[in-house]
């Protein structure tokens, strides 16, 4: 970190690491996802994204094949680590980001409303209630990416095995209808999750740039956790660490 | 010029024999059951009030608007450029979405193979520069193959020659590159194409999930790119009143 001012350690290397293959693989599967849906009916991009994807590498069971083994890496690695590191990673994750109560959701969208009004200069008057180390935008896009991941993951290995192994023809059709209806989730799993990304990266890019910095180094600024995340600041007081 | 292949059945010359479905199971190795094409025969009285039957050879049309391309998900249906409608076995995942998409109910999921069957018009056969096995196999001659671009072809001189019909209404109308000849008689409601329920996950993610994602995440990217250019004002804003004020000191 280039800054002089004092900073506090807030993420492992590790959890950084997760991080960015998340980030690396979402683009990656979204990109040749986009490339496998072909028909006009259904498809999402462009004609000309499918068409050029699918012929840079040889053919739609390729790209097919490529999407279905980098999901499945996705997910195991992901899966993987959660299992290894549940304790120390991700339970304190899910205890500071799940949104589970209606009263807890109500109280985050009205926080996430107010952020969003002031960056284009509305509800100056009101301000945003003390955040803890998540504000609510990020614990409303935490709990859907985290309920969306799941979908994805699971739904997106019936679709790429499912053809290979089971027998469509012989289940009465219930099989296929299964094939269906997990790419309808699947894909509006991606859309919802695509839906807060845009939200995720403005943020991280232009209004909190200090975030992206900590997603790189670890590393954050006492002063900034003092001013975006009152709460979480009190907390790491209590345990003394700032 | 590339080829238009299309394919005329003289409903006249039609005597039912089957031979057209026997040689299309013979030379695709079909389940039993299923068949790539079909003969519909058709009884009803006519307007002398005497009983009288039409027969329509039938089997994938080869639209020039296929729903069942549209429909596919993995891009398994597709259209060659000649205007043949194809599967690519190898991605067919076999959703069926397609099956109900196709008005002329010409596919059907092969209980073998797991993927979706229809009529290729022999494309393995023409593309060595022969004809479809069920046009080879026609006792009567009441299939006739051929490329519609080729002034010169067969079915180009009888598409000229004669009154042909193709099986479309006002609710379907894909252009089918499949034509009839009955005489002047008029094509039983029977034998027309119709629209089917679809599925309701594949309407669902195309009249709903699609569209919403697509307005959703525009809306997204539109809303913060205000928002952006509105901290770049504000910035500039920022910048000249200290500049101001800084003249000022």
């Amino acid at each position: 970190m280039s800054s002089t001012k004092p900073t506090i350690k807030v993420r492992t290397k590790d959890v950084i690491a997760i991080h960015w293959f998340n980030a690396f693989f979402w683009l990656t599967l979204v990109l040749t996802g986009f490339g496998i849906i072909s028909g006009d009916f259904v498809r999402l991009a462009p004609a000309f994204w499918p068409t050029f994807l699918q012929n840079l590498l040889g053919g739609n069971a390729n790209l097919v094949l490529l999407h279905g083994i980098g999901g499945m890496v996705w997910a195991g690695v992901i899966g993987v680590y959660a299992l290894l590191n549940f304790k120390r990673v991700v339970l304190p994750f899910l205890k500071n980001v799940l949104v589970l109560t209606p009263k807890a959701a109500i109280a985050d969208v009205s926080s996430m409303v107010i952020t969003l009004a002031h960056l284009f200069g509305l509800l100056k008057h009101k301000s945003v209630p003390p955040q803890g180390r998540y504000n609510g935008a990020q614990r409303l896009l935490g709990t859907m990416i985290i309920a969306c991941s799941l979908a994805i993951a699971v739904t997106g290995m019936y679709l790429f095995l499912s053809p290979m192994l089971l027998d469509f023809a012989g289940s009465a059709g219930v099989l296929g209808g299964v094939f269906r209806w997990a790419l309808v989730i699947h894909l509006a799993a991606v859309l919802l999750v695509l839906l807060g990304l845009v939200a995720h990266i403005y943020f991280a890019v232009v209004e909190e740039p200090e975030s992206l910095e900590t997603m790189k180094s670890g590393e954050a600024e006492v002063a900034f956790i003092k001013h975006h995340n009152p709460l979480w600041y009190a907390e790491l007081e209590r345990e003394g660490k700032v | 010029m590339v080829a238009k292949y299309v394919m005329l059945a003289d409903t006249t010359r039609c005597i039912n024999c089957k031979a057209c479905e026997v040689a299309c199971r013979a030379e695709w190795d079909t389940p039993l059951g299923y068949s790539r094409d079909w003969v519909k025969e058709v009884e009803y009285v006519n307007a002398k009030g005497l009983p009288e039957v039409q027969l329509f050879p039938g089997r994938c049309q080869h639209c020039d608007d296929p729903p069942c391309v549209e429909v596919c998900p993995s891009g398994a249906s597709w259209k060659r450029d000649d205007g043949i409608v194809l599967v690519d076995h190898a991605i067919c995942s076999g959703c069926e979405l397609c099956v109900p998409a196709c008005p002329y109910e010409a596919r059907w999921l092969n209980p073998v193979t797991n993927t979706i069957s229809k009529c290729t018009f022999c494309q393995p056969r023409i593309d060595k520069g022969l004809q479809p096995a069920c046009v080879e196999t026609c006792v009567g001659r009441a299939l006739i193959f051929g490329d519609a671009n080729d002034p010169n072809s067969e079915v180009s001189q009888l598409l000229k020659a004669k009154e042909w019909q193709k099986l479309v209404t006002d609710e379907v109308n894909i252009g089918p590159n499949h034509y009839y000849y009955t005489a002047g008689k008029a094509i039983p409601d029977t034998v027309m194409p119709k629209l089917n329920e679809r599925h309701l996950s594949g309407t669902l993610m195309e009249n709903i999930v699609n569209p919403l994602g697509t307005l959703g995440i525009g809306g997204m990217m539109a809303v913060f790119l205000g928002a952006g250019i509105k901290k770049l004002i504000d910035r500039r804003q920022d910048v000249s009143n200290k500049e101001v004020s800084h003249e000022q000191h």
